[in-house]
């Protein structure tokens, strides 16, 4: 109970905050809609010239594209941020103050920013979606949706769980934003289906980075082309994923040692 | 309620000389060196009790403060809070304790501060009720009503510091750990902090643990207090004994009805200031009660006081003690 309690307070603080500048609200959300148009234009260059990619028809291409927009407004709208600010706190030594409370030091760090104009990427994946499907000319079944839900947590978490990784890193290192650029960048790979990659590539991005999870298996799932072998691979995967960077985090608080004064 | 027992706590830390050169060199060979930020020092803290914590800057104050509040893991030695090991941040652990840093905030900087109060709320999980009664309680004794709707920004330091008291104290922790809480406020503003502060040991009956750099706050707040310095405790007794033992000597301050020559005053001791028809004279407390009679009988008396010489002395002397040793 007190975990769902904390979870609204912070969302409620976080909106608060993100409100408080009327004018700040209004440009990031035009540029949230401008960011959206252009993430649309590589594809569109590529399918002048061709019918497919690696047996991906344009509308197919499109479901990738759909979940790719939403995972981002997620990362960069509520992830990143909130990250962006225990890096702050690891260099102020304001940590101290998140690790004096009763409560799971990484759910207070998780939610501790959020840009709600984000959510219009949200949004923007829905139109996405509902073109794709009105030009493939068929609805998936229930199932697939449901498959899909799946996915899109498996996505959730282990975007998420990297990172946290990203920020464990700050304990030892103290400067890791460009980390999380980083990151962030090559999560653009993530709007392409992974079979696009071949060799040490697809391995990468399979395995390594696993951005195959993240917007190729959801848009798979709608498709109804997800197999069940590589479902339960996905969800075992991420299991373990996340219980690595949540070990990984542990380590990274007990190594802290707080700027002094 | 504080066990402390040979606490010990040392970082290694990496030394390198000034230059480019030997930026370099780093790189490849990194020479590590031992700090005792705190070298085996014990100590116990009764439930209640009010305790100063004085020393230099680096002496291990802060160091101490945060391996009793569980943030720092100790090198060596037992340490008990509360009946908690610190270091495993027990929830029920973290329910009874606080800290203040009055160089840092935790406060939500571009919201108002009563957001931040929700938030730890939420955190301590504390009943509405009894939220709302401990929140009519601080916003009285702190005076917060005009604070508490202002974005955190906006507000002064010594209003932030009473708001960041208050959202410090919101879950009524059973010890306050209290790091420089006054820093940086103006006298007036101390005082608040100084008279709240005791205000809530009494009423809650809660175990303070303060440093700070202002004398006064100790003399104002603390019966009793620890001097530490390079790591290590070098006093812990009461104030009072404490400047007897520093320094045994008494200064008694004379204002006359007319001036006098400084020869006059010499006989009763060393004169420390000596202005037209004032003066400030040293005596040992043996001699005191001889040298009041004598300025008794010699002086042309307007008033006499004797008092016991500044805080700030007092402790100048004890590191300098410490130093020559």
């Amino acid at each position: 109970m007190r975990t769902v309690n904390v979870i609204r307070a912070q969302l409620r603080a976080s909106l608060s905050l993100a409100v408080q500048y009327r004018l700040d609200f209004v440009v990031e959300g035009l540029l949230a809609i401008l960011w959206m148009a252009v993430t649309l234009v590589p594809l569109l260059v590529v399918f002048q010239a061709r019918q497919q990619i690696v047996g991906w028809t344009f509308p197919e291409m499109l479901l990738v594209l759909g979940w790719f927009v939403g995972l981002k407004g997620l990362l960069e709208g509520a992830v990143s941020p909130s990250l962006m600010n225990v890096i702050e706190h690891v260099r102020k030594g304001t940590l101290d103050f998140v690790l004096l409370k009763p409560v799971d030091a990484q759910l207070l760090v998780s939610l501790a920013k959020i840009e709600p104009w984000r959510s219009i990427d949200l949004f923007g994946a829905a139109a996405i979606f509902l073109y794709a499907f009105r030009q493939l000319g068929r609805w998936p079944s229930s199932t697939d949706l449901l498959l899909a839900a799946a996915m899109l947590g498996t996505a959730v978490v282990v975007m998420y769980s990297i990172a946290i990784l990203v920020v464990s890193i700050a304990f030892f290192a103290v400067r890791v934003d460009n980390l999380l650029y980083l990151f962030q960048s090559i999560f653009d790979v993530a709007r392409w289906p992974s079979s696009i990659f071949r060799g040490t590539l697809a391995i990468v991005f399979t395995y390594v980075l696993p951005l195959a999870l993240m917007t190729t298996y959801p848009a798979l799932a709608l498709l109804g082309k997800l197999t069940l072998p590589t479902t339960v691979g996905a969800l075992v995967g991420t299991a373990l994923f996340a219980a690595f960077a949540r070990a990984i985090w542990r380590v990274s608080i007990a190594r802290y040692t707080s700027a002094s004064s | 309620m504080i066990e402390v027992e040979h606490l010990r706590k040392w970082y290694r830390v990496h030394r390198r000389p000034p230059g480019l050169a030997a930026a370099l060199r780093s790189l490849f060979h990194r020479p590590y060196e031992t700090v005792k930020a705190v070298d085996d020092i014990s100590f116990s803290i009764a439930a209640g009790e009010r305790v100063g914590f004085l020393g230099p800057n680096g002496a291990g104050k802060t160091t101490t403060l945060k391996v009793l509040s569980g943030l720092l893991h100790p090198t060596e030695g037992r340490v008990l809070v509360a009946g908690s090991t610190p270091q495993d941040r027990a929830r029920s652990f973290l329910q009874q304790i606080t800290l203040v840093m009055g160089q840092k905030q935790q406060l939500l900087w571009d919201l108002p501060p009563s957001e931040t109060f929700l938030l730890n709320r939420a955190i301590y999980d504390i009943p509405k009720k009894e939220y709302e009664a401990t929140l009519a309680e601080l916003t009285a004794l702190l005076e917060l009503a005009p604070l508490l709707g202002k974005p955190t920004r906006q507000l002064s330091l010594g209003e932030r510091m009473k708001c960041e008291l208050a959202v410090a104290l919101l879950h009524r922790p059973k010890v306050l750990f209290l790091d420089e809480p006054t820093i940086g406020l103006d006298v007036s503003m101390q005082a608040t902090v100084r008279g709240f502060v005791r205000e809530y040991n009494q009423r809650f009956g809660a175990t303070v643990l303060l440093t700070s750099h202002y004398m006064e706050d100790v003399a104002a707040l603390c019966p009793r207090v620890m001097v530490i310095d390079k790591g290590k405790l070098i006093y812990d007794g009461s104030l009072h004994e404490l400047v007897r033992r520093v320094r045994p000597d008494k200064r008694m301050i004379v204002r006359l009805t007319r001036p006098v020559e400084r020869r006059d005053l010499e006989s009763l001791g060393a004169v420390v200031e000596h202005r037209d028809a004032e003066a400030v004279v040293q005596v040992t407390q043996d001699a005191l009660q001889g040298a009041v009679a004598r300025a008794l009988s010699t002086l042309p008396l307007h008033d006499l006081t004797v008092e016991d010489p500044p805080l700030e002395e007092v402790m100048r002397d004890l590191f300098a003690q410490g130093r020559a040793a």
